[in-house]
């Protein structure tokens, strides 16, 4: 405000304050870039840094409770099973990290969820969905997929089929 | 299982005395050596920025994470 009182008082100075405005814009600009420049990482000299990382990865990469709540809001969930990532194992031993089994999912919502989910792990899901009927069928006559899932290590999460 | 999981997550957000810390560690462990912005950090762990900014100023100081 000041500053525009001198430039309506005296016209002898235009040229100092429109530098002036330029610099504080140009000075502004280098400060918003600076600041969202910097970027982290671990530190693998910090002392405890083995120590810590084990254990870390060792607790659950996603909040179970919220994570069921969001499954049975999807649709007619019959079952829902964990395992890969979410059983802190290697991605090469597990056929699915996620495998729901319902009815009327809906789309969208199934799109949302799964994005969060990988938001929260850091890593991509591998996510498998069947419908009930579809699943029965599979489950009944030993399909791969179903036998190598409930065969490894795995967890269900939501079970109302009684499995 | 599931009851153990739940209790162990529980814990470590106790013990470390704040969820989006540990939230943070995971997901920079999970990702490691990958570096991150304080905006990447925030929407990848659905944390809010200020939380966020606060956490990273701490893990500095103890120099647990560093600039890249």
């Amino acid at each position: 405000m000041p500053s525009e009182h001198k430039h309506k008082a005296s016209h002898k100075k235009p040229v100092t304050t429109k530098k002036k405005v330029v610099k504080r814009v140009a000075r502004r600009r280098l400060a918003v870039t600076k600041r969202a420049l910097p970027r982290y990482t671990l530190n693998p000299n910090y002392e405890f840094y083995d120590e810590l990382r084990s254990l870390i990865l060792k607790s659950s990469p996603a909040e179970m409770d919220s994570m069921i709540k969001r499954i049975t809001n999807l649709g007619r969930v019959k079952l829902a099973i964990i395992s890969g990532i979410f059983l802190n194992q290697d991605a090469g031993g597990a056929v699915a990290d996620l495998f729901v089994v319902g009815d009327d999912i809906n789309k969208d919502r199934l799109r949302t969820f799964l994005k969060a989910l990988e938001a929260e792990v850091g890593k991509e899901i591998r996510f498998s969905l069947m419908e009930k009927e579809e699943f029965e069928y599979r489950f009944g006559m030993f399909d791969r997929f179903v036998r190598v899932l409930l065969e490894g290590p795995h967890e269900k999460i939501i079970n109302k089929l009684g499995i | 299982m599931s009851k153990s999981n739940k209790f162990s997550r529980y814990s470590l957000d106790s013990l470390f005395g704040s969820k989006t810390r540990v939230k943070i560690l995971k997901f920079l462990f999970r990702n490691y050596p990958n570096d991150f912005d304080a905006k990447d950090l925030a929407s990848r762990t659905q944390e809010s920025s200020s939380t966020v900014k606060k956490e990273i100023d701490l893990l500095m100081d103890i120099k647990l994470i560093k600039r890249k």
